[in-house]
């Protein structure tokens, strides 16, 4: 399934941090002293880790423990709430992105974000696709229509949408729907790519049709997923960190995660014996 | 021994209480149904095609032609005048007003507005359109349709901005997090992903308050005041079936009283069809009216 | 499969740059103009009350203090007093009270306890349907059917009843016990229908939907576990809406009566044909009288000078009164906003 086995870098997880040692990979996105707040609450706690380039990072643990929240943060979306912080920093290309001078805008068309459930626009399918790309580039009726087709085929949705691009979107199926969202984060060439337990409401077929695809799109995009799904994790991903009670506990190769984990936090959450 | 007594009295009670209770609802039953029969049955009795041809002017020879047009005028400006204030409004409220302190005394002024008694509305209106009117034209506009507009409006707007309010809170956060997420700024999503997605709830709301200022009466007395003559120039004096309704009531005339049913009815008719409509067509968006 | 999208190319910084400030700015200009909507309600309910009180504060300055004492309402000497119109209001506004809550209470009970579920629809809308009745309605109503109907029915038993009076000559144990108690069923006209008691019971019918649909509302939020416990422990209907539902739903229950009791203040049309407008200071309940809202409806079109500054001045007091009750009703009611939350 995956090709983790073919590079089979050699991680030492620092122990101290939770932060593996990946210097085969180059790092895409690097988190440093991340503390997050809501109100008085401290959500996230001291967060480092480093995200590698066109590589697949899940982030698992029990509900609450923090691993929503800390995506949000990748692409700032949890500022549009009051009393939400985040302190530290993200560096994604050379730049913080937490600094306040960093532009969303350009945030935004570098990190995309899928979401729990599917979301789709209440309007036509190829609408969907077109109406984040309008507001970054003009393009062409000709180009947006490739853009569109393009971003729909990495979807792996194409096939099924081609002839009812006119209609609305909200008659698609809940799988289809969030590889619509899927094709509409795409679309704006995003490089990182954020998604937020999306199949959590999906059924066995489309959960597999969207692993199938995240696969696939991790030749082009940095992935990040939150799962509470372990299996899932395991499936489709290079790197799991593992969140407790908004503590980075481990973050390593999968294999080594779900083989021998260095922490006994690690190892009884994936043998099931909490959360 | 004392044990069964006490049940047999707990039970009596509660037999009185759902006795009452039955018994009160029926008494609001009957008022309804006593209070529709009366305007049904007393309002199609005084039915003629005149009361939609003829205007005010001719009393028992007319009908009520010039208010039913200059009610259809005086609403629509209201509506018009109250729509995009009160969808901007209530948009402020639900999408912008998180981070302000104002937000929720808006929203709490705003409810108290919406129960704010209608005459005091109108005599605003009289204030600040009226009046200043007559001054600037030298008493040549006093009265208008516009001023009823005005006033028929403040009662409208608390109407709109609450169920705007309510319907784009009920919008999932995911869609405005989705569009975000895309780097659509706020504006561009509030337009054309939330209004669009609340947009039902938004015309219900919309509906509701075309229906309670379709009944009003005070605030018009004093605004567009009335016309015997069919009038389209909202600056002039302007008729409008409550308005009618009112001044025929009170007439000795019991021919005139006759015509004051026939256009009770049809007010009653059309506000609740209105009413009905709107809680129906779009029963899936819900709306509180109080 | 074609996963075939070229990595991006970042877009160049200048235009991007200034496609950031053009967002930054009608994210801006958006958001004021908005706002500037949502301050047109503060506006409204500020104007209404600096209106009223501009357009009385003749009428204030003339009477001073007396206005708010003095029972006079003599346009041809110009005298004017709020007394008899304050008190037409609220006294019409608490018979409506009287009446409508206990009523509204025994809905509420029936549409969430009672009635099999395949009523509860219908009957709600029903009631319900009692609010969109344009108030005008309400007075054609009471003052063609309801006010004889109170003068040939309920009128004449009051009076045998309970005033020194009666149509029947025999005076009531109950008058010749307790002194008072005729002093507030006297009445000059006792076949003449309208008056104070006959405007509190049209204001009743009117307010009854709003009150009892609040009352529905708020005791629908009282968790089913809690219910279904007192059930377990064998108490009876009655029991469970006496002891679990109301304490529990207290503060919305007296919101939703403050809601009715502001409508029922403020109301103009259902009162004003019904109410008789006169002027003459009486504590009977079968008396004509005024009220605030009738008055200014009746004589505000015609008045001129001091006159038109007193109605105004009487605006400005029902629009006070009206709003520390509506905040009441609303801070009350508050708290079941709350607990639905967002």
């Amino acid at each position: 399934m995956t090709n983790m086995n073919e590079a089979a870098p050699s991680f030492a997880a620092t122990a101290q941090t939770g932060k593996p040692d990946n210097s085969q990979f180059p790092t895409k996105m690097t988190v440093r002293d991340l503390n997050f707040h809501y109100g008085d609450f401290h959500a996230l706690k001291n967060i480092a880790m480093d995200i590698p380039e066109k590589k697949v990072t899940a982030i698992i643990g029990p509900s609450g423990c923090g691993k929503s929240t800390l995506l949000r943060i990748f692409n700032r979306i949890y500022a549009i709430y009051p009393k939400l912080v985040a302190t530290g920093e993200i560096v994604l290309d050379g730049e913080n992105i937490l600094d306040a001078k960093y532009s969303l805008n350009r945030l935004r068309s570098k990190v995309g974000m899928v979401f729990q459930k599917p979301v789709p626009f209440p309007m036509t399918i190829f609408e969907n696709v077109a109406y984040g790309i309008r507001h970054h580039e003009k393009l062409s009726r000709a180009d947006m229509e490739s853009r569109v087709e393009q971003a729909l085929r990495s979807a792996a949705l194409w096939d099924e949408v081609k002839d009812k691009l006119k209609q609305s979107a909200l008659g698609l199926s809940g799988g289809q729907q969030q590889r619509l969202c899927i094709a509409r984060g795409i679309a704006l060439k995003p490089e990182v790519l954020l998604l937020d337990e999306p199949t959590s409401a999906l059924d066995p077929i489309a959960t597999s049709r969207i692993e199938q695809l995240v696969e696939e799109l991790k030749n082009d995009y940095t992935i990040v997923i939150v799962t509470h799904n372990m299996q899932q994790a395991a499936r489709c991903s290079d790197l799991t960190a593992f969140m407790y009670m908004g503590e980075l506990v481990e973050f390593d190769r999968t294999e080594k995660i779900f083989t021998k984990p260095n922490k006994k936090q690690t190892e009884d959450y994936i043998t099931g014996r909490f959360g | 021994m004392a044990s069964s007594h006490i049940y047999a009295k707990r039970r009596i009670k509660n037999i009185v209480a759902m006795v009452l209770s039955v018994a009160a609802t029926a008494i609001g039953l009957i008022f309804l149904a006593w209070i529709l029969w009366e305007t049904l049955s007393q309002g199609i009795a005084a039915i003629k095609p005149q009361l939609f041809t003829k205007i005010t002017a001719y009393r028992e020879e007319g009908g009520l032609a010039n208010a039913m047009v200059g009610s259809l005028i005086l609403n629509t400006l209201g509506i018009l005048i109250a729509t995009p204030i009160g969808v901007m409004a209530g948009t402020w409220l639900s999408e912008y007003s998180l981070r302000s302190r104002l937000g929720p005394i808006i929203r709490f002024l705003n409810d108290i507005l919406l129960s704010a008694p209608s005459i005091v509305l109108g005599l605003f209106a009289y204030t600040i359109i009226v009046l200043p009117m007559k001054w600037a034209t030298n008493g040549d506009i006093t009265f208008s349709g516009f001023a009823g507009g005005i006033a028929l409006a403040l009662i409208a707007l608390p109407v709109i901005v609450r169920t705007t309010d309510e319907m784009l809170r009920l919008v999932p956060s995911t869609l405005r997090e989705a569009a975000l997420s895309l780097g659509v700024p706020q504006w561009k999503l509030t337009v054309q992903i939330l209004i669009r997605s609340a947009r039902s709830g938004i015309v219900t709301g919309v509906l509701l308050a075309l229906a309670r200022i379709s009944g009003e009466t005070a605030p018009l007395l004093f605004t567009a005041f009335g016309n015997n003559f069919m009038t389209f120039n909202p600056l002039d004096k302007m008729p409008s079936l409550p308005q009618v309704i009112y001044e025929y009531t009170k007439d000795p005339s019991p021919d005139i009283n006759t015509l004051a049913w026939a256009g009770a009815f049809v007010l009653t008719m059309f506000v609740l069809l209105l009413s009905l409509t709107a809680r129906f067509a779009f029963s899936r968006s819900k709306v509180s009216h109080d | 499969m074609h996963a075939s999208i070229s990595l991006p190319v970042s877009p160049a910084r200048q235009a991007e740059a200034a496609r950031n400030a053009r967002d930054a700015r009608n994210d801006r200009v958006f958001g004021w103009v908005l706002k500037a909507c949502a301050l047109l309600v503060l506006a409204s309910l500020i104007g209404a009350a600096a209106s009223t009180l501009w357009g009385g504060s003749d009428a204030f300055r003339t009477f001073g203090w007396g206005f708010l004492t003095s029972d006079a309402w003599d346009p041809g000497n110009d005298r004017f007093g709020a007394l008899v119109p304050v008190m037409g209001t609220v006294v019409t506004a608490l018979i409506a009270l009287l009446i409508a809550v206990p009523i509204s209470f025994g809905i509420a009970l029936f549409l969430t306890e009672i009635a099999p579920s395949w009523l509860r629809g219908p009957v709600s809308s029903a009631i319900e349907l009692l609010a969109g009745i344009p108030s005008i309605i309400y007075g054609m109503w009471g003052l063609f059917i309801f006010a004889p109907f109170v003068a040939e029915h309920i009128k004449p038993w009051l009076m045998n009843t309970f005033s020194d009076a009666p149509p029947d000559g025999q005076i009531s144990w109950l008058v010749q016990h307790v002194p008072w108690i005729a002093k507030f069923f006297s009445s000059d006209y006792p076949f003449f229908g309208a008056g104070v008691l006959t405007a509190g019971m049209v204001l009743a019918i009117m307010i009854i939907p709003f009150i009892s649909s609040v009352m529905r509302e708020v005791f629908q939020t009282v968790p089913t576990r809690l219910k279904e416990s007192a059930y377990a422990l064998g108490s009876s209907t009655w029991e469970v809406v006496w002891d679990i539902v109301l304490p529990y739903t207290r503060s919305a229950v007296i919101g939703g009566v403050f809601l009715g009791l502001g409508r029922a203040l403020g109301e103009t049309m259902a009162v004003a044909f019904v109410l008789g407008n006169t002027f003459k200071f009486t504590p009977s309940i079968l008396e004509t009288g005024s009220s605030i809202a009738s008055t200014i409806a009746n004589q505000f079109g015609e008045a001129e000078g001091l006159q038109k500054s007193a109605l105004m001045a009487l605006a400005f007091l029902l629009f006070v009164v009206t709003f520390i009750v509506l905040l009441i009703a609303r801070l009350m009611l508050r708290q079941l906003g709350n607990r639905e939350g967002r």
